[in-house]
């Protein structure tokens, strides 16, 4: 009797740190994901919010959407991009939102794959609008994979886990 | 989930329609994207040159074309004669670029792509700065290397056409 509670009594402190390194483990790293792809859609959508117009000039300059599109992609994207961004910073309509973020990523990251490669030399339009942001390059490239592969691991924290229920 | 994903597009449109209609520079949900339309000062001046007339001016020697793309794409290859003056770094080379050129001098700056604004934004600088007869050669370096006119390689030239 005596043994069973000295067993226990090593046992169930060690499994309580085991399951609070889990905890930490399985929802810290997705909150932390989402709050920064959520910050950067905030931002991003933020300031063509304010510039629709730059925005609508920088859509036309990737030769991507025909022209009836640009106008209003200018006027719908950035809202896209700022609601979307709240609703990962505020763990919001979780599933829907993660694989929004993952379908504009891949977009984003298309389309300047898409212009880098075809030697389109023109500013990104991503964080800001004016053409003095620097030109699309590899460094743009870059940072939109690593965004992409914030979204992507979201996607699989959201759906994939096996701690989904603590970050849903 | 589908529904949220639908109803997250839906209120970035309703929103975005919404402030649209009511902000003092409201976008039109159509515009007329067209190159020439584009070119046009806020003063109405006319920005843009042919080819025809970009040529002309470049065998006459009667004036200086600016290479508004990177140091890098310049240095790969440029019309000849051209001075580069990137974009991105305008106002630090200014000085240096638009050495021994007088106000009135005509000046034709180009880049690569139809959509490519890098020249025309340095040409509305280039007008600010107090340069009265500037022009944009629109695609301009694609459209010379096309029909094989005179090029070259390097960052030597700071002499002018």
């Amino acid at each position: 009797m005596e043994d069973n509670n000295q067993k226990k009594a090593i046992l169930t402190p060690e499994k309580g740190i085991q399951v609070n390194k889990n905890w930490d483990r399985n929802r810290t790293l997705p909150l932390f994901a989402s709050l920064i792809l959520g910050g950067v859609f905030v931002y991003a959508g933020f300031v063509k919010i304010l510039h629709p117009a730059s925005f609508a000039e920088a859509v036309y300059r990737y030769q991507i959407l025909p022209d009836i599109f640009i106008n209003l992609t200018a006027i719908v994207l950035p809202w896209l991009e700022f609601f979307l961004g709240i609703f990962l910073v505020l763990g919001f309509w979780m599933p829907g939102s993660v694989i929004l973020s993952n379908i504009l990523m891949v977009c984003f990251l298309g389309a300047s794959i898409f212009n880098v490669l075809r030697g389109l030399d023109i500013s990104c339009g991503c964080f800001s609008t004016g053409a003095v942001e620097s030109s699309l390059d590899i460094w743009t490239i870059l940072r939109d994979t690593f965004f992409l592969a914030t979204a992507v691991f979201l996607l699989y924290a959201t759906f994939f886990s096996k701690d989904k229920t603590k970050i849903l | 989930m589908t529904w949220q994903i639908q109803a997250i597009i839906l209120i970035a449109i309703v929103v975005g329609l919404f402030v649209n209609h009511f902000r003092t520079d409201t976008l039109s949900l159509k515009s007329d994207w067209s190159i020439q339309t584009r070119e046009i000062t806020t003063e109405g001046q006319r920005l843009d040159i042919s080819l025809a007339q970009a040529k002309k001016l470049f065998v006459e020697n009667s004036a200086i074309f600016i290479d508004a793309r990177s140091p890098e794409a310049y240095a790969a290859g440029h019309i000849a004669g051209a001075r580069s003056l990137p974009w991105d770094d305008a106002e630090q080379q200014f000085i240096e670029a638009t050495e021994n050129i007088s106000s009135d001098t005509m000046i034709i700056t180009y880049c690569d792509g139809e959509t490519c604004n890098l020249s025309h934004n340095l040409a509305l600088f280039l007008l600010d700065m107090g340069f009265s007869n500037v022009r944009v050669f629109i695609n301009g370096w694609t459209v010379w290397v096309k029909r094989n006119l005179p090029v070259e390689k390097g960052n030597a030239s700071l002499d002018g056409g």
